[in-house]
């Protein structure tokens, strides 16, 4: 029985050590990716309280138009004289909060699939695998301009559009996870100790795909940023007068010699969102990963 | 090699009928009624009955799906409810000049892209600043590159033109409808170069995403092979670092990032549509994004099936063309 008494112990100190490695993981980080996550979670809380703390109304004249910045108007106003700085927190706000919401739905259908695919193997394993190389072998920016376009331009049709196309990276991932994971002796002795299908996807082999997919997921965001900026450039979002951010810029288009900061400053925000994500990507996968 | 390269190809197939499937069925999605759109609203109820019957849209719709990838087949990609001609003739007229800022984007992108790749790979212990550049440059929305762009070097500057492909009227059209290739042809080198200067800020802003993408790949491929023992051998023996590089390291890591550069072919093409409405380049981007508010579908299902069959074409050609580099891949 000298063999048994390691056995048992290995998991708990094993344990014992993540939880510690866990807790520190934050306070190790460097000083550039603290800042980053720091950030993100700053934006998304004044995401959630834009219309609080706006200084003007996003979709009323507040002044005159073509107001340059830094005067009496942080950000300047617009051709109609519509506070820029409440247009662009709002944009942001709308920027940030379908980016999570795109990137959610991604993880969870395209983990759902991956799951699906991974634990049951065989031919649903096969034809699972088949149909998400067919939507990865196909241009997701290009697929999600004709969706939007056949369902009509708006906000909603945009997310889903987006979201059509954005699942199949996460199941490649969540299915090579749960694969490899499938062959080791944990699960192995949990089906033989009689655990059901589904209770073994779920508890054994769905919580070793966390890690990788959060990674993929937070690298992935600031794409997602960029993508759905650019769907709403070409007039596929929300209709006028929503402060969308993309939209914002490509109206502002005529005025860019004379008036910069009403295309340039939307286009700003969009580089710092972008920014922050993908630092923060970074910067959790240095934190996860490492 | 043969059977990897007739399965890759089959493959293909498969995949631009599925995109066929997908714009099929988008089309009707639309809830815009090609047939009304196309007679007005005042129609008779016989009339369109007699246009359904002619277009073929009382058919069951397999056998539609299958009229549909047939006529595409021949070219045909119905007509547009906008400019009322066939959507063929229409991306004829502008489809080169979205393939010229395109091939021009794709040799910057290559070309960047292996620069910073190589530069960061080699100088790994000063890498924090260019991962900094690195992520900065791939943070950035394209069309906000253009509007800085055209701020700094049409505005301040007065260096490269904001709009347009080029200022000269009497600047050749034809035999291949690329500006810059034509001008050449009929010896026209001051039309040549005023095509350059027109292609040099759009190019770059839709290059410089992808650039980045293919330098991170081809940096952390290059990383790993810098580690590996044939390149210690290499080293060992006295090559200089350039032969090591070029000749062991480089060539073994040119792979994933030809991959990536095949992938970010699609990120191209919907750079290209949106950088083309802010220089008023009149390509397929303009094209689209006048058909987009009068819900012209046709015209968008026309780009999509075109651009997306350029995407899948492309990449089944950077698959092949890594297997022909490197046999062992069609085995694993």
């Amino acid at each position: 029985m000298a063999i048994a008494e390691p056995f048992v112990r290995v998991p708990a100190t094993r344990t014992r050590a993540q939880r510690g490695r866990r807790s520190n993981a934050f306070s190790r980080l460097r000083f550039g990716d603290k800042c980053a996550v720091g950030m993100l979670g700053v934006i998304t809380v004044l995401a959630l309280i834009t219309p609080w703390i706006v200084p003007h109304s996003a979709t009323t004249p507040a002044s005159d138009p073509f107001q340059a910045p830094f005067h009496g108007f942080l950000f300047g106003t617009d051709e109609v004289g519509r506070d820029v700085l409440s247009r662009v927190l709002f944009g942001l706000r709308a920027s940030w909060l379908s980016s999570l919401a795109v990137i959610a739905s991604g993880v969870i259908v395209g983990g759902l699939i991956g799951l699906v695919a991974g634990a049951t193997g065989g031919w649903v394993d096969s034809v699972l695998m088949r149909i998400t190389d067919v939507f990865l072998a196909l241009p997701g920016p290009i697929l999600a301009i004709a969706v939007v376009a056949a369902l009509g331009p708006s906000l909603q049709h945009t997310l889903f559009a987006v979201m059509i196309v954005w699942w199949p990276f996460y199941a490649r991932i969540v299915r090579g996870e749960v694969k490899a994971l499938a062959a080791r002796p944990h699960v192995e002795a949990a089906r033989l100790a009689g655990t059901g299908r589904t209770r073994l996807a779920l508890r054994h082999l769905l919580p070793g795909a966390y890690g990788a997919t959060l990674v993929a997921a937070s690298l992935d965001v600031g794409n997602l940023v960029l993508t759905l900026a650019g769907l709403s450039f070409l007039g596929l979002g929300a209709p006028e007068p929503s402060p969308e951010l993309g939209a914002m810029a490509a109206r502002g288009l005529p005025y860019l010699l004379e008036q910069w900061w009403v295309p340039v400053i939307p286009g700003l925000a969009v580089l710092f969102l972008a920014l922050v994500a993908n630092f923060a990507g970074d910067g959790l996968r240095n934190m996860l990963g490492a | 090699m043969a059977s990897f390269m007739l399965k890759r190809i089959a493959s293909m197939a498969l995949i631009l009928l599925v995109l066929a499937g997908v714009v099929f069925t988008l089309q009707h999605l639309t809830p815009t009624d090609p047939v009304h759109a196309m007679l007005g609203a005042n129609a008779s109820k016989s009339a369109i009955a007699a246009k359904s019957h002619e277009l073929g849209y009382d058919k069951p719709v397999l056998s539609q799906y299958f009229h549909y990838v047939g006529g595409l087949l021949h070219g045909d990609l119905q007509m547009s409810l906008r400019t009322r001609r066939p959507v063929t003739t229409d991306l004829r007229a502008y489809f080169p000049a979205t393939l010229e800022l395109a091939l021009y984007a794709m040799f910057l992108a290559a070309v960047l892209g292996a620069v910073l790749g190589l530069a960061t790979a080699v100088r790994a212990r000063g890498s924090g600043v260019f991962r900094t550049v690195m992520l900065a440059g791939a943070s950035a929305p394209p069309f906000l590159l253009a509007l800085l762009g055209i701020l700094l070097f049409y505005r301040r500057l007065g260096w490269l033109p904001a709009t347009g492909r080029s200022s000269i009227h009497t600047a050749p059209t034809g035999p291949t409808g690329l500006l810059t290739v034509d001008s050449l042809l009929h010896g026209r080198f001051d039309a040549f170069s005023d095509a350059l200067q027109h292609l040099i800020l759009p190019a770059f802003c839709v290059a410089i995403g992808p650039a980045v993408s293919i330098g991170r790949v081809l940096r952390s491929s290059l990383v790993q092979s810098l580690r590996t023992d044939y390149v210690r051998t290499a080293r060992s023996k006295g090559l200089r670092e350039f032969m090591v590089l070029y000749r062991h390291a480089v060539r073994n890591s040119i792979g994933p990032a030809l991959s990536m550069g095949g992938l970010q072919v699609g990120l191209m093409f919907a750079g290209v549509v949106v950088i083309e409405q802010v220089f008023a380049w009149p390509g397929i981007g303009l094209y689209i994004s006048q058909s987009i508010p009068r819900t012209d579908f046709p015209a968008i299902a026309g780009v999509t099936v075109v651009l997306g069959a350029a995407y899948v074409v492309v990449n089944t050609l950077v698959d092949i063309s890594q297997v022909v580099a490197d046999p062992r891949i069609a085995l694993a």
